[in-house]
């Protein structure tokens, strides 16, 4: 099955060689560059971890002895 | 969502990050007029002797002879306009006859569910052209997330592209105000092509 996979990746990595897409290189990092329109966005019930609430500073601030 | 799950350069194979590149090129071309610096870079493009190396090397000749000021025009003429312009680069528009219609409904919900979601600057609807070629380049990148994987990168394509961008491109190759943006059209065209038949040879 792996061999297949493979074989289908090899198919796959060929034909985009061959169209053509090889020239595209020149402007790579640079077509970058513009001003994104999308921006990444953490999906609901995720948090990007630990995060320094009000809540949270205020235990700090009373576990000081 | 751990820091350390870092997604290391490697999983994204040579072949798909020049499909990105690609992706961000038609992306610039389309989000905005094409400006000096865009145009300076486009014309420096080499294309072999594939309809493909062909496209690319037209829009480098354009672009080397193109003013900024004639390239705004036409960008201008083609999709801004005196309340729209000769085309309307929009998904919903070209699938339904309407702005705002059900394919940005839908666009929404899997940008939602793959951590995309639209710059604060950006005014228009998030299916127009230029966006959706971010997101693909995104996507394949993962400048979102996780890289996404072939399958699931062919979904996207063909929930939100496949049906409509060729022709879109079609229509811009023959648009009566283009000519530097012609050639973006005939590229935007060949590669809709192009990746339309790579994706059948997904595993």
């Amino acid at each position: 099955m792996k061999k297949e996979q493979e074989a289908t990746a090899a198919r796959r990595r060929d034909f985009l060689k061959l169209a053509g897409l090889g020239s595209v290189t020149a402007v790579a990092g640079a077509a970058a560059a513009a001003v994104p329109a999308v921006a990444k966005e953490e999906p609901p019930g995720h948090t990007a971890g630990y995060r320094e609430t009000v809540h949270v500073k205020k235990v700090y601030e009373l576990a000081r002895f | 969502m751990l820091a350390a799950e870092v997604v290391s350069e490697d999983t994204v194979l040579p072949e798909d990050r020049l499909r990105a590149h690609q992706y961000q090129l038609l992306a610039r071309f389309l989000a905005a007029p094409a400006e000096a610096e865009l145009l300076r870079l486009a014309s420096g493009l080499a294309g072999d002797d594939t309809e493909f190396g062909r496209a690319l090397a037209e829009l480098a000749g354009r672009a080397g002879q193109v003013t900024p000021e004639a390239a705004s025009r036409e960008y201008h003429d083609l999709f801004i306009g005196i309340g729209r312009g000769e085309l309307l680069p929009y998904a919903s528009y070209y699938r339904t006859g309407f702005l705002n219609e059900k394919p940005l409904a839908k666009l929404r919900g899997d940008m939602a569910r793959l951590g995309m979601a639209r710059a604060d600057t950006v005014k228009e609807p998030e299916d127009h052209i230029a966006a959706l070629c971010e997101m693909m380049a995104g996507l394949i990148t993962g400048a979102f997330g996780a890289p996404l994987d072939l399958t699931a990168q062919r979904a996207f394509f063909e929930r939100h592209l496949a049906s409509w961008a060729p022709l879109f491109f079609e229509d811009l190759e023959k648009a009566r105000s283009a000519w530097l943006y012609a050639a973006v059209g005939t590229l935007g065209r060949v590669f809709m092509g192009i990746e339309k038949t790579a994706f059948t040879m997904e595993t």
